[in-house]
């Protein structure tokens, strides 16, 4: 059921160019023996090149959805109302396994809090990983050249063209999470899920963060999904989510 | 870094292990075949008549190389000391025995140019110039089995007896013999010195059962045996327990000897002829005596095939050869049936041994590969902590698209790096102290005052030091599958983890 909410539900209804749809999904997680229920059936529409972002508590569920719709995790199975997960027309909870690391391998875009960037590795390494999943280490050579090009472009766009070969302990947080941006964006994807990408860095670096992943999206099309605390971040955004209690609100109020 | 140290340690342990025990496995066959030859036709007691004819059969083979005939018996010997000890006596023909087996090169009191292996201060009295000549001559003597009488100088027929036998012989430390002079009990308690060197005027007394043509022991026979030199074979217990005697005093002694037989049978030509017993005054029917020859028996005959040839087909070769021997004295030889099992090449002989060496490494191995099987556990508890650590980059991955056996493939991969690293280091550290073990020994006790394997006490003067390139192969192989197995389960521990917990793991 989708509330109607100043002609529009939680996102166009309508369109072929819907990019990603949430329909009835719940998630429950349990805790030893207690069930804790986090997403009490969700749904939600983003279109092709939409901003949309996801506003909530602590322990609303925010980051669950994001899990959700990257198919790191799959909804509570319920027969009478069977959720879906849409990534253009292709319903993530009836892939397998090995499409779903596909799709987060071609598809779409993962920015972290804590940037998760791999200690062991360069930075210019941290970017191109992404590329070397995609084509799996041997199809890698192949695409080695391509990858390097594209990862220094992204890391000069960024400011970061000085810092290729140094590790993630050598750089500063705004420099580590624009690495964590670059290798999110290594592979071309056409959505981003940022997971409180400016939560961890102050009010200037974030906002310098911010303004790299807008002038992204804006220059690619990009179709962003951010989740944050933030309310000024959220003013910028196309549309604002806001989840409580496992559920949407828009921001008028209505309760999907 | 750590696991690599511990796939190292364990691969290097068990090529060590592997290696000393093999090479001592080695060396014991080796010293077991030297007084052997490679195949022993042998019936026991009574031995078996037309040897010499057997033997030009053999030797005319192309598979053969050489024959010789020998006694196996045992007895008593009397050593200098008046002591009595039980003795394995062998009775051979010293110049073909050397031609089969390696008897020549067993003599110890020989004229030596260098010094045995741990004698850096050249103490063996061997060595000494000016006893060069008596050394070359007792070598010759021990050889050729004869000494120079120590009174009258008249060449007369000795034994050669083994090193340990008379306890005269004081082991040092750097593997040889001082000659020590035996004291001789007394019945009031006391002892007196009896100035003896056993290659020069020692000798023995051998006392043994004769038996008749049956084979039954009927008295027993004793002799004195000058002594001519001392040999080692390399196995102890050949060495304290076995004289060789010339083949014609054993032959004598036990009655296998060349000898006339006299047959007291009917007289053919007349069936009806009788005659009266001058004894009883019976009549009877008259008898006549044939008079013959029984021939020299023996109870070996040792073969040595010629150089390169394969143990089996040596022996089914003689097995064919014996047959038409047998067929051609057939009612004065054992039957090729009876001889079936008894044509033995030098690894049935010392069987016994082998097995026993076999099994003795075979434990050594196997717990060393007990202990070093914990390294798999190692590797497992170090990969799944590092793996534990990881958990978060693991998530990363997974969000990046990375696949499960993607992630499993990463951690085996890695645990085979330091599985072939550790075992490369650990083959080459292995390969380096077997080579150089008794060098690294030496210092030890040089240093420390720590020696392992004293020559004193054990029979081999050095530890082997060859390295079987299969065997490193093998352990090296060992080795990377370690690491691998051991890094298996963290790996598929790892690649199962769901992504989101690993992401939010803390």
């Amino acid at each position: 059921m989708v509330a109607q909410t100043n002609n529009s539900t939680n996102g166009p209804t309508d369109g072929n160019d819907l990019k990603i749809s949430v329909r009835s999904v719940r998630k429950t997680y349990r805790l030893g023996r207690v069930r804790v229920p986090v997403l009490h059936g969700v749904d939600l529409d983003v279109k092709s090149g939409e901003w949309v972002t996801i506003l909530g508590a602590s322990g609303s569920g925010k980051s669950t959805l994001l899990h959700l719709m990257g198919g790191l995790d799959r909804p509570d199975k319920d027969s009478s109302n069977p959720p879906s997960v849409k990534f253009e027309n292709r319903d993530l909870t009836k892939q397998s396994k090995r499409a779903l690391d596909r799709y987060r391998a071609d598809d779409i875009g993962f920015v972290f809090q804590f940037y998760h960037l791999l200690p062991e590795l360069s930075v210019l390494q941290n970017v191109t990983i992404g590329s070397m999943i995609k084509h799996g280490r041997l199809g890698y050579r192949n695409h080695r050249a391509e990858a390097v090009e594209r990862a220094e472009s992204l890391l000069e766009r960024f400011g970061l063209s000085h810092r290729l070969k140094h590790r993630p302990a050598e750089l500063s947080g705004g420099e580590r999470q624009r690495v964590a941006i670059a290798r999110a964006l290594i592979n071309e994807p056409s959505l981003l899920l940022a997971d409180e990408p400016t939560g961890n860095l102050d009010l200037k670096t974030g906002e310098s963060i911010l303004e790299a992943i807008i002038e992204h999206r804006q220059s690619a099309g990009l179709t962003l999904v951010m989740v944050t605390h933030d309310e000024r971040i959220a003013e910028r955004a196309d549309r604002v989510i806001r989840l409580v209690d496992g559920l949407v609100v828009e921001e008028n109020g209505t309760i999907s | 870094m750590l696991a690599m140290v511990a796939v190292m340690l364990s691969v290097a342990t068990i090529l060590i292990t592997w290696s000393v025990m093999g090479g001592f496995l080695n060396a014991l066959i080796d010293s077991g075949r030297t007084l052997v030859g490679d195949v022993a036709i042998v019936w026991p007691n009574v031995g078996f008549a037309h040897y010499d004819d057997l033997i030009e059969r053999l030797e005319e083979d192309p598979m053969i190389e050489a024959a010789t005939p020998t006694i196996e018996t045992f007895g008593l010997i009397k050593l200098p000391d008046d002591r009595i000890e039980l003795i394995s006596i062998k009775g051979i023909s010293a110049e073909s025995y050397s031609q089969v087996t390696g008897f020549a090169d067993t003599m110890w009191w020989k004229a030596i140019d260098e010094p045995t292996p741990k004698d850096y201060k050249r103490e063996d009295i061997r060595l000494d110039p000016q006893y060069q000549q008596i050394f070359e001559d007792m070598e010759s003597n021990g050889i050729s089995m004869t000494r120079p009488h120590p009174k009258t100088g008249a060449i007369e027929p000795a034994g050669v007896i083994g090193i340990e036998v008379t306890g005269l012989n004081q082991r040092q430390d750097w593997g040889g013999y001082y000659p020590m002079p035996p004291m001789r009990a007394l019945p009031d308690g006391g002892a007196e010195r009896v100035d003896v060197f056993m290659p020069r005027e020692g000798t023995v007394g051998i006392t043994i059962l004769a038996l008749d043509s049956e084979g039954h022991p009927i008295d027993p026979v004793t002799q004195t045996i000058p002594i001519a030199n001392e040999f080692q074979s390399g196995l102890y217990e050949v060495d304290q327990g076995t004289i060789f005697v010339p083949l014609d005093i054993i032959q004598r002694m036990l009655r296998l000897d060349e000898a006339k037989r006299v047959e007291i049978v009917k007289d053919d030509e007349n069936p009806f002829a009788v005659e009266v017993d001058p004894v009883t005054g019976e009549i009877g029917p008259k008898m006549k005596e044939i008079i013959g020859i029984d021939p020299a028996r023996v109870t070996t005959v040792l073969v040595s095939g010629v150089e390169g040839s394969e143990l089996e087909p040596v022996r089914a070769r003689i097995r064919e050869i014996y047959a038409q021997f047998a067929l051609d004295h057939a009612g004065e030889v054992p039957s090729s049936f009876q001889m079936e099992n008894q044509i033995r090449t030098w690894e049935d002989l010392n069987k016994t041994m082998i097995s026993a060496v076999k099994k003795e490494t075979g434990l050594v191995l196997f717990i060393f590969g007990i202990v070093s099987f914990t390294t798999v556990f190692l590797v497992l508890a170090i990969f799944w902590s590092m793996a534990t650590e990881k958990t978060k980059d693991i998530g990363v991955l997974r969000a990046l698209g990375a696949t499960t056996p993607g992630i499993a493939w990463l951690w085996i991969r890695y645990g085979a790096v330091i599985g072939i690293v550790g075992s490369v280091i650990g083959t080459a550290v292995g390969y380096w102290i077997v080579s150089d073990i008794n060098a690294i020994h030496d210092w030890m006790g040089r240093t420390f005052n720590f020696v392992i394997w004293d020559p004193k006490q054990y029979y081999f003067i050095e530890i082997p030091s060859d390295v079987d390139p299969m065997k490193a192969a093998i352990v090296f192989i060992v080795g990377v599958m370690t690491c691998v197995i051991g890094a298996a389960i963290p790996a598929i521990h790892s690649a199962r983890m769901d992504p989101v917990k690993a992401l939010r793991f803390e």
